[in-house]
């Protein structure tokens, strides 16, 4: 070993050197004075540290601090935590609550239905004369009930025979109504 | 794909819904036993004027329409010196009460306060002239 080499030196004080590695560093550190100084040096620094073990200082017993962390963990179990849930887009929403959706579409197709339906004429209702008179002298006008609720005839007799329609304007001028 | 599909329920359900407005119509008819007086203008009512009056031939002499406001008088010129005049009194839904007055030339020949409903007839039987019969039809139509 002809140059000065600290690497070594620590690895021999740390026990890492072996065989003729660890012969020829001896060897080294017999015949250098600078190099047994390094040598020296760290075998103070080890005794050192070995003779000052550092020491973790803790408030609590181990036991005493576990049972802590047992007890926090039995308060903490029925706490319910909110985890945040990504934003979903309508589309999203469809695809996810499909059921909503057919249940929604199905109540607006009965509701339109229904008011498609109303709007239908019905025949509820009948055609009825409420009020019918005639002013010609000698002439009736009568209401008639029919079985058929669409239909209604009104039955006006006595009213002036006429042989054609081209003496029908004669003949009804001369009436006195 | 479904906003596509809902969009186009939706516009169906829109133009299912129809648009409604009110005429009355009045119908001059000659009722006769004789063969061509037949009208195909008249084929609606052919069933039920045959049932009303017995004749087998009707023809259609003149007709009009005219779309119904409440409490304004209409007047129904329908040839042949007759006339119609119709108030509408009041309207529902499905049903309209009309105020009726027919008139040959100056001659009132009957009135008569109706409530029609719709595709309702309302069937005036009226002067005779040789064989035949003098029929009005009056209807409302949407």
């Amino acid at each position: 070993m002809k140059s000065h080499n600290i690497e070594r030196i620590s690895a021999l004080a740390d026990g890492e050197l072996k065989g003729l590695s660890r012969w020829l560093t001896q060897r080294h550190v017999r015949h250098c004075p600078q190099c047994a100084d390094e040598f020296a040096r760290i075998e103070r620094v080890r005794e050192t540290l070995a003779a000052c073990p550092p020491v973790v200082e803790m408030s609590d017993s181990a036991d005493f601090f576990w049972s802590k962390v047992r007890r926090e963990i039995a308060a903490r179990e029925q706490e319910t935590i909110s985890i945040p849930m990504p934003r979903l887009s309508f589309a999203d929403w469809l695809q996810v609550n499909r059921g909503i959706l057919a249940t929604v579409t199905s109540a607006l197709v009965v509701v339109a239905g229904s008011i498609v339906m109303l709007q239908q004429p019905t025949r509820s209702g009948a055609v009825m004369v409420e009020r019918v008179d005639t002013v010609i002298p000698n002439t009736v006008a009568t209401p008639l009930k029919g079985a058929e609720s669409d239909v209604a005839v009104i039955w006006v007799s006595g009213l002036e025979w006429t042989p054609d329609l081209d003496q029908m304007q004669e003949c009804f001028d001369n009436i006195e109504t | 794909m479904i906003m596509r599909w809902i969009a186009t329920l939706s516009l169906s359900l829109l133009l299912a819904l129809p648009a409604r407005a009110a005429n009355v119509q009045a119908r001059l008819i000659r009722a006769s036993n004789e063969s061509g007086k037949s009208d195909t203008s008249l084929s609606d009512l052919q069933v039920k004027l045959k049932e009303k009056f017995g004749y087998k031939f009707y023809q259609q002499l003149g007709a009009q329409q005219q779309p119904l406001k409440t409490g304004t008088k209409l007047q129904l010129d329908l040839g042949q010196n007759f006339q119609v005049f119709v108030t509408p009194k009041s309207s529902d839904k499905h049903e309209q009460s009309l105020e009726l007055e027919w008139y040959y030339g100056k001659t009132l020949l009957v009135r008569s306060v109706v409530k029609i409903v719709e595709n309702g007839h309302l069937l005036v039987k009226g002067p005779e002239v040789g064989n035949d019969w003098i029929v009005l039809a009056v209807s409302v139509r949407n």
